[in-house]
Protein backbone atom coordinates (compact mmCIF):
# COMPACT_ATOMS: atom_id res chain seq x y z
CA UNK A 1 0.00 0.00 0.00
CA UNK A 2 1.21 3.54 -0.99
CA UNK A 3 1.76 6.23 1.74
CA UNK A 4 0.37 9.07 1.11
CA UNK A 5 3.40 11.73 1.74
CA UNK A 6 2.07 15.62 3.16
CA UNK A 7 4.92 17.59 3.74
CA UNK A 8 4.15 19.54 7.13
CA UNK A 9 4.49 23.37 5.50
CA UNK A 10 0.81 22.09 3.24
CA UNK A 11 -0.54 20.49 6.72
CA UNK A 12 0.02 24.20 8.22
CA UNK A 13 -1.28 25.82 5.22
CA UNK A 14 -4.70 23.55 5.62
CA UNK A 15 -5.18 24.01 8.93
CA UNK A 16 -4.85 27.96 8.32
CA UNK A 17 -7.35 27.95 5.49
CA UNK A 18 -9.63 25.48 7.51
CA UNK A 19 -9.02 28.49 10.44
CA UNK A 20 -9.73 31.62 8.56
CA UNK A 21 -12.99 29.85 7.01
CA UNK A 22 -14.12 28.82 10.35
CA UNK A 23 -13.62 32.52 11.17
CA UNK A 24 -15.15 34.30 8.48
CA UNK A 25 -18.39 31.66 8.94
CA UNK A 26 -18.22 32.60 12.58
CA UNK A 27 -18.03 36.48 12.23
CA UNK A 28 -20.27 36.43 9.57
CA UNK A 29 -23.45 34.66 10.61
CA UNK A 30 -22.95 35.83 13.51
CA UNK A 31 -22.48 39.96 13.76
CA UNK A 32 -22.09 40.37 9.71
CA UNK A 33 -25.36 39.13 8.41
CA UNK A 34 -27.44 40.48 12.07
CA UNK A 35 -26.08 43.73 11.36
CA UNK A 36 -26.83 44.02 7.59
CA UNK A 37 -30.33 42.49 8.65
CA UNK A 38 -30.55 45.54 11.46
CA UNK A 39 -29.00 47.87 8.43
CA UNK A 40 -32.34 46.67 5.99
CA UNK A 41 -34.65 46.90 8.46
CA UNK A 42 -34.00 50.42 9.93
CA UNK A 43 -33.27 51.62 6.37
CA UNK A 44 -36.72 50.62 5.29
CA UNK A 45 -38.13 52.50 8.69
CA UNK A 46 -36.34 55.66 8.00
CA UNK A 47 -37.78 55.94 4.99
CA UNK A 48 -41.56 55.40 6.04
CA UNK A 49 -40.62 57.85 8.42
CA UNK A 50 -39.45 60.28 6.06
CA UNK A 51 -42.17 60.22 3.98
CA UNK A 52 -44.19 60.53 7.22
CA UNK A 53 -42.42 63.96 8.07
CA UNK A 54 -43.08 64.92 4.84
CA UNK A 55 -46.41 64.47 4.27
CA UNK A 56 -46.64 65.92 8.05
CA UNK A 57 -44.49 68.76 6.76
CA UNK A 58 -46.89 69.29 3.77
CA UNK A 59 -50.39 69.52 6.54
CA UNK A 60 -48.30 71.96 8.38
CA UNK A 61 -47.49 74.07 5.25
CA UNK A 62 -51.08 73.74 4.69
CA UNK A 63 -52.44 74.75 8.10
CA UNK A 64 -49.91 77.42 8.33
CA UNK A 65 -51.28 79.12 5.42
CA UNK A 66 -55.22 78.99 6.36
CA UNK A 67 -53.80 80.04 9.61
CA UNK A 68 -51.95 83.26 8.28
CA UNK A 69 -55.34 83.49 5.32
CA UNK A 70 -57.97 83.25 8.30
CA UNK A 71 -55.97 85.86 10.75
CA UNK A 72 -55.38 88.26 6.96
CA UNK A 73 -58.86 87.99 6.46
CA UNK A 74 -60.51 88.59 9.95
CA UNK A 75 -57.79 91.12 11.20
CA UNK A 76 -60.27 93.64 12.22
CA UNK A 77 -62.30 91.74 14.15
CA UNK A 78 -59.45 89.83 15.86
CA UNK A 79 -58.16 93.35 16.66
CA UNK A 80 -61.14 94.84 17.78
CA UNK A 81 -61.54 91.52 20.39
CA UNK A 82 -58.20 91.99 21.57
CA UNK A 83 -58.63 96.17 22.20
CA UNK A 84 -58.86 97.00 25.23
CA UNK A 85 -62.26 99.40 25.80
CA UNK A 86 -61.50 102.90 26.22
CA UNK A 87 -64.47 104.96 27.66
CA UNK A 88 -62.28 108.19 26.51
CA UNK A 89 -61.92 106.94 23.09
CA UNK A 90 -65.32 105.82 22.79
CA UNK A 91 -66.68 109.17 23.26
CA UNK A 92 -64.25 110.88 20.98
CA UNK A 93 -65.26 108.56 18.25
CA UNK A 94 -68.74 108.54 18.08
CA UNK A 95 -69.78 111.75 20.36
CA UNK A 96 -70.17 113.31 17.05
CA UNK A 97 -73.34 111.02 16.41
CA UNK A 98 -75.47 112.82 19.59
CA UNK A 99 -75.48 116.37 21.12
CA UNK A 100 -74.41 114.59 24.52
CA UNK A 101 -73.18 111.45 25.17
CA UNK A 102 -72.74 109.17 28.85
CA UNK A 103 -71.24 106.51 29.84
CA UNK A 104 -71.50 104.23 32.80
CA UNK A 105 -68.05 102.40 34.03
CA UNK A 106 -67.92 98.90 32.38
CA UNK A 107 -69.13 96.00 34.22
CA UNK A 108 -67.85 92.41 33.89
CA UNK A 109 -71.35 90.73 33.25
CA UNK A 110 -70.84 87.35 32.01
CA UNK A 111 -68.87 85.15 29.74
CA UNK A 112 -70.34 84.06 26.58
CA UNK A 113 -68.94 81.19 25.40
CA UNK A 114 -65.10 81.96 25.59
CA UNK A 115 -65.37 85.27 25.61
CA UNK A 116 -65.83 88.12 28.36
CA UNK A 117 -68.37 90.10 28.17
CA UNK A 118 -68.53 93.98 29.59
CA UNK A 119 -71.74 95.65 30.02
CA UNK A 120 -72.01 99.71 30.12
CA UNK A 121 -75.06 101.86 30.33
CA UNK A 122 -75.46 104.31 27.70
CA UNK A 123 -77.54 108.01 27.94
CA UNK A 124 -77.73 109.93 24.68
CA UNK A 125 -79.20 113.50 23.44
CA UNK A 126 -79.74 113.71 19.84
CA UNK A 127 -82.15 115.44 17.49
CA UNK A 128 -83.50 112.57 15.29
CA UNK A 129 -83.57 108.95 15.20
CA UNK A 130 -81.37 109.39 12.18
CA UNK A 131 -78.24 110.08 14.58
CA UNK A 132 -78.91 106.80 16.15
CA UNK A 133 -79.03 104.62 13.20
CA UNK A 134 -75.65 106.46 12.17
CA UNK A 135 -74.47 105.51 15.39
CA UNK A 136 -75.32 101.90 15.26
CA UNK A 137 -73.68 101.73 11.80
CA UNK A 138 -70.29 103.25 13.10
CA UNK A 139 -70.27 101.09 16.39
CA UNK A 140 -69.87 97.93 13.75
CA UNK A 141 -67.15 99.52 12.32
CA UNK A 142 -65.12 100.98 15.57
CA UNK A 143 -62.55 99.62 17.37
CA UNK A 144 -64.47 97.74 19.74
CA UNK A 145 -66.96 94.52 19.66
CA UNK A 146 -69.80 96.30 20.73
CA UNK A 147 -73.51 95.39 20.27
CA UNK A 148 -76.02 97.56 21.43
CA UNK A 149 -78.53 95.54 23.79
CA UNK A 150 -82.00 95.95 25.15
CA UNK A 151 -83.45 97.50 26.67
CA UNK A 152 -83.36 100.72 24.65
CA UNK A 153 -85.85 103.54 25.89
CA UNK A 154 -86.19 106.57 23.66
CA UNK A 155 -87.92 109.83 25.25
CA UNK A 156 -88.79 113.42 23.97
CA UNK A 157 -87.68 115.81 25.84
CA UNK A 158 -88.91 119.15 24.02
CA UNK A 159 -87.07 119.16 20.33
CA UNK A 160 -84.95 116.71 21.59
CA UNK A 161 -84.62 112.80 22.08
CA UNK A 162 -83.00 111.19 24.86
CA UNK A 163 -82.00 107.54 24.54
CA UNK A 164 -80.97 105.24 27.42
CA UNK A 165 -79.83 101.79 25.92
CA UNK A 166 -76.93 99.41 26.93
CA UNK A 167 -73.95 98.15 25.51
CA UNK A 168 -71.99 94.88 25.41
CA UNK A 169 -68.68 94.83 24.77
CA UNK A 170 -66.95 91.59 24.10
CA UNK A 171 -63.23 90.62 24.57
CA UNK A 172 -60.70 88.20 24.12
CA UNK A 173 -60.35 85.33 27.47
CA UNK A 174 -56.82 86.88 28.27
CA UNK A 175 -57.12 90.84 28.07
CA UNK A 176 -53.84 90.56 29.51
CA UNK A 177 -52.47 89.91 26.66
CA UNK A 178 -53.39 93.05 25.15
CA UNK A 179 -51.19 96.10 24.81
CA UNK A 180 -51.50 99.57 24.63
CA UNK A 181 -50.26 100.32 21.31
CA UNK A 182 -53.31 97.69 20.39
CA UNK A 183 -55.32 100.52 21.80
CA UNK A 184 -53.92 103.31 20.74
CA UNK A 185 -54.08 102.88 16.84
CA UNK B 1 33.43 13.81 8.62
CA UNK B 2 31.68 16.13 6.02
CA UNK B 3 29.87 14.84 3.04
CA UNK B 4 28.88 18.03 1.62
CA UNK B 5 30.19 21.45 1.07
CA UNK B 6 27.02 22.98 1.35
CA UNK B 7 25.84 24.36 4.74
CA UNK B 8 22.36 23.15 6.04
CA UNK B 9 19.37 25.63 5.83
CA UNK B 10 17.18 26.61 8.65
CA UNK B 11 14.03 25.75 8.27
CA UNK B 12 11.39 28.19 8.94
CA UNK B 13 7.59 27.64 8.98
CA UNK B 14 6.57 31.45 7.72
CA UNK B 15 7.52 30.35 4.42
CA UNK B 16 6.23 32.42 1.26
CA UNK B 17 3.35 30.47 1.20
CA UNK B 18 2.74 31.06 4.63
CA UNK B 19 3.45 34.98 4.17
CA UNK B 20 1.16 35.19 1.08
CA UNK B 21 -2.01 33.45 3.70
CA UNK B 22 -1.52 35.75 6.25
CA UNK B 23 -1.82 38.20 3.85
CA UNK B 24 -5.17 36.72 2.22
CA UNK B 25 -6.39 36.33 5.59
CA UNK B 26 -5.28 39.84 6.95
CA UNK B 27 -7.17 41.24 3.71
CA UNK B 28 -10.13 38.99 4.50
CA UNK B 29 -9.83 39.95 8.51
CA UNK B 30 -9.95 43.77 7.50
CA UNK B 31 -12.39 44.15 4.79
CA UNK B 32 -14.87 41.91 7.11
CA UNK B 33 -14.47 44.47 9.77
CA UNK B 34 -14.53 47.10 7.97
CA UNK B 35 -17.92 45.93 6.16
CA UNK B 36 -18.84 45.55 10.15
CA UNK B 37 -17.97 49.16 11.26
CA UNK B 38 -19.88 50.59 8.26
CA UNK B 39 -23.11 48.73 8.76
CA UNK B 40 -22.83 49.94 12.71
CA UNK B 41 -21.90 53.44 11.49
CA UNK B 42 -24.97 53.48 9.43
CA UNK B 43 -27.07 51.97 11.65
CA UNK B 44 -25.83 54.59 14.56
CA UNK B 45 -26.59 57.65 12.28
CA UNK B 46 -30.30 55.66 11.53
CA UNK B 47 -31.16 55.75 15.03
CA UNK B 48 -29.91 59.48 15.54
CA UNK B 49 -32.15 59.87 12.33
CA UNK B 50 -35.16 58.74 13.40
CA UNK B 51 -34.93 60.12 16.59
CA UNK B 52 -34.13 63.34 15.42
CA UNK B 53 -36.84 63.39 12.84
CA UNK B 54 -39.69 61.50 15.36
CA UNK B 55 -38.63 65.09 17.80
CA UNK B 56 -39.48 67.01 14.16
CA UNK B 57 -42.75 65.23 14.09
CA UNK B 58 -43.62 65.45 17.54
CA UNK B 59 -42.67 69.42 17.28
CA UNK B 60 -44.73 69.54 13.93
CA UNK B 61 -47.81 67.69 15.57
CA UNK B 62 -47.88 70.22 18.18
CA UNK B 63 -47.43 73.26 15.83
CA UNK B 64 -50.49 71.89 14.19
CA UNK B 65 -52.37 71.33 16.96
CA UNK B 66 -51.77 74.62 18.56
CA UNK B 67 -52.30 75.98 14.93
CA UNK B 68 -55.77 74.08 14.93
CA UNK B 69 -56.91 75.93 17.76
CA UNK B 70 -55.69 79.02 16.43
CA UNK B 71 -58.23 78.47 13.73
CA UNK B 72 -60.86 77.20 15.97
CA UNK B 73 -61.02 80.30 17.91
CA UNK B 74 -61.00 82.89 15.22
CA UNK B 75 -63.70 80.92 13.32
CA UNK B 76 -65.47 81.41 16.72
CA UNK B 77 -64.44 85.15 16.96
CA UNK B 78 -65.78 85.32 13.29
CA UNK B 79 -69.01 83.84 14.19
CA UNK B 80 -69.21 86.47 17.41
CA UNK B 81 -68.56 89.11 14.97
CA UNK B 82 -71.22 88.15 12.52
CA UNK B 83 -73.94 87.44 15.65
CA UNK B 84 -72.97 91.22 17.24
CA UNK B 85 -73.28 93.05 13.50
CA UNK B 86 -76.27 91.31 12.66
CA UNK B 87 -77.64 91.76 15.93
CA UNK B 88 -76.98 95.84 15.26
CA UNK B 89 -78.09 95.90 12.20
CA UNK B 90 -81.33 94.07 12.73
CA UNK B 91 -82.28 96.09 15.44
CA UNK B 92 -81.52 99.25 13.57
CA UNK B 93 -83.87 98.18 10.69
CA UNK B 94 -86.50 97.73 13.51
CA UNK B 95 -86.25 101.07 14.94
CA UNK B 96 -86.31 102.37 11.51
CA UNK B 97 -89.64 99.93 11.19
CA UNK B 98 -91.13 101.19 14.32
CA UNK B 99 -90.48 105.16 13.50
CA UNK B 100 -91.83 104.21 9.71
CA UNK B 101 -95.01 103.03 11.63
CA UNK B 102 -95.42 105.89 13.31
CA UNK B 103 -98.32 107.89 11.53
CA UNK B 104 -98.03 111.60 11.30
CA UNK B 105 -100.91 112.21 13.51
CA UNK B 106 -99.69 110.44 16.72
CA UNK B 107 -97.11 111.91 18.37
CA UNK B 108 -94.81 109.80 20.39
CA UNK B 109 -93.26 110.54 23.88
CA UNK B 110 -91.40 107.82 24.77
CA UNK B 111 -91.05 104.18 23.07
CA UNK B 112 -88.91 101.42 24.82
CA UNK B 113 -87.95 98.34 22.97
CA UNK B 114 -87.53 95.19 25.01
CA UNK B 115 -86.04 91.78 24.61
CA UNK B 116 -89.73 90.78 23.10
CA UNK B 117 -91.68 93.57 23.71
CA UNK B 118 -92.29 97.13 22.63
CA UNK B 119 -94.11 99.82 25.12
CA UNK B 120 -95.06 103.18 23.30
CA UNK B 121 -96.44 105.84 25.15
CA UNK B 122 -97.66 109.11 22.98
CA UNK B 123 -100.76 110.92 22.35
CA UNK B 124 -103.38 110.79 19.49
CA UNK B 125 -106.21 112.75 18.40
CA UNK B 126 -108.58 109.64 19.39
CA UNK B 127 -109.02 106.26 20.01
CA UNK B 128 -109.78 105.70 16.54
CA UNK B 129 -106.89 107.34 14.81
CA UNK B 130 -105.35 105.10 17.17
CA UNK B 131 -107.09 101.81 16.54
CA UNK B 132 -107.13 101.90 12.90
CA UNK B 133 -103.67 103.81 12.32
CA UNK B 134 -101.31 102.39 15.21
CA UNK B 135 -102.89 99.50 17.04
CA UNK B 136 -103.39 97.49 13.76
CA UNK B 137 -100.17 97.03 12.28
CA UNK B 138 -99.04 96.39 15.67
CA UNK B 139 -101.48 93.64 16.29
CA UNK B 140 -99.89 91.67 13.13
CA UNK B 141 -96.23 92.08 14.64
CA UNK B 142 -96.88 91.37 18.36
CA UNK B 143 -98.81 88.68 19.80
CA UNK B 144 -100.53 90.65 22.63
CA UNK B 145 -101.45 93.92 22.28
CA UNK B 146 -102.77 95.94 25.14
CA UNK B 147 -103.47 99.55 25.19
CA UNK B 148 -104.99 102.09 27.78
CA UNK B 149 -105.79 105.49 27.04
CA UNK B 150 -106.39 108.77 29.44
CA UNK B 151 -107.74 112.29 28.10
CA UNK B 152 -104.67 114.69 27.63
CA UNK B 153 -105.06 118.73 28.35
CA UNK B 154 -105.78 120.03 24.78
CA UNK B 155 -108.84 117.40 24.15
CA UNK B 156 -106.43 114.66 22.74
CA UNK B 157 -105.96 111.04 24.09
CA UNK B 158 -102.94 109.89 25.57
CA UNK B 159 -102.00 106.26 24.93
CA UNK B 160 -99.88 103.65 26.57
CA UNK B 161 -99.44 100.83 24.13
CA UNK B 162 -97.60 97.30 25.31
CA UNK B 163 -97.11 94.98 22.84
CA UNK B 164 -95.15 91.28 23.46
CA UNK B 165 -94.06 88.62 21.38
CA UNK B 166 -94.48 85.11 23.24
CA UNK B 167 -90.80 83.38 23.01
CA UNK B 168 -92.85 79.76 23.04
CA UNK B 169 -94.54 80.67 20.22
CA UNK B 170 -92.03 82.42 17.92
CA UNK B 171 -89.86 79.35 19.20
CA UNK B 172 -92.21 76.85 17.76
CA UNK B 173 -92.28 78.67 13.93
CA UNK B 174 -88.63 78.44 14.15
CA UNK B 175 -88.89 75.00 14.64
CA UNK B 176 -91.68 74.33 11.66
CA UNK B 177 -89.45 76.49 9.46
Amino acid sequence: MKKIEISRQNIYIAVLSVLLLIFVLIFSFSLLIPQGKEYRIKRAEIKNITKELHEIENYHFEILELLKKMQGDNRNTITALETKFSKERFLKQHKEFFNTLTLSQRVQVDNEGEFIVYDVNTSSQMNSPKSFYNFLDAINKSDWMIGVNFPIEFKRDGEMIYSTFSMKIYSNPKESNTTESNTAK
Amino acid sequence: MKYSYLKSRKKSALTADMQLLFVFFSITFFMLVLTYLFLSFKDYRFAQDEMDMNQKKIDLNININTMQNQIAFIEKQNALAEMVHTKNTVLKDSITNLFDLVPQRITLSKASLLENGLILHGITPNKDVYNFMLQAPLRSIFHRTYSSFYPAQNGWMNFVSTNYIDKVEEELIDEED
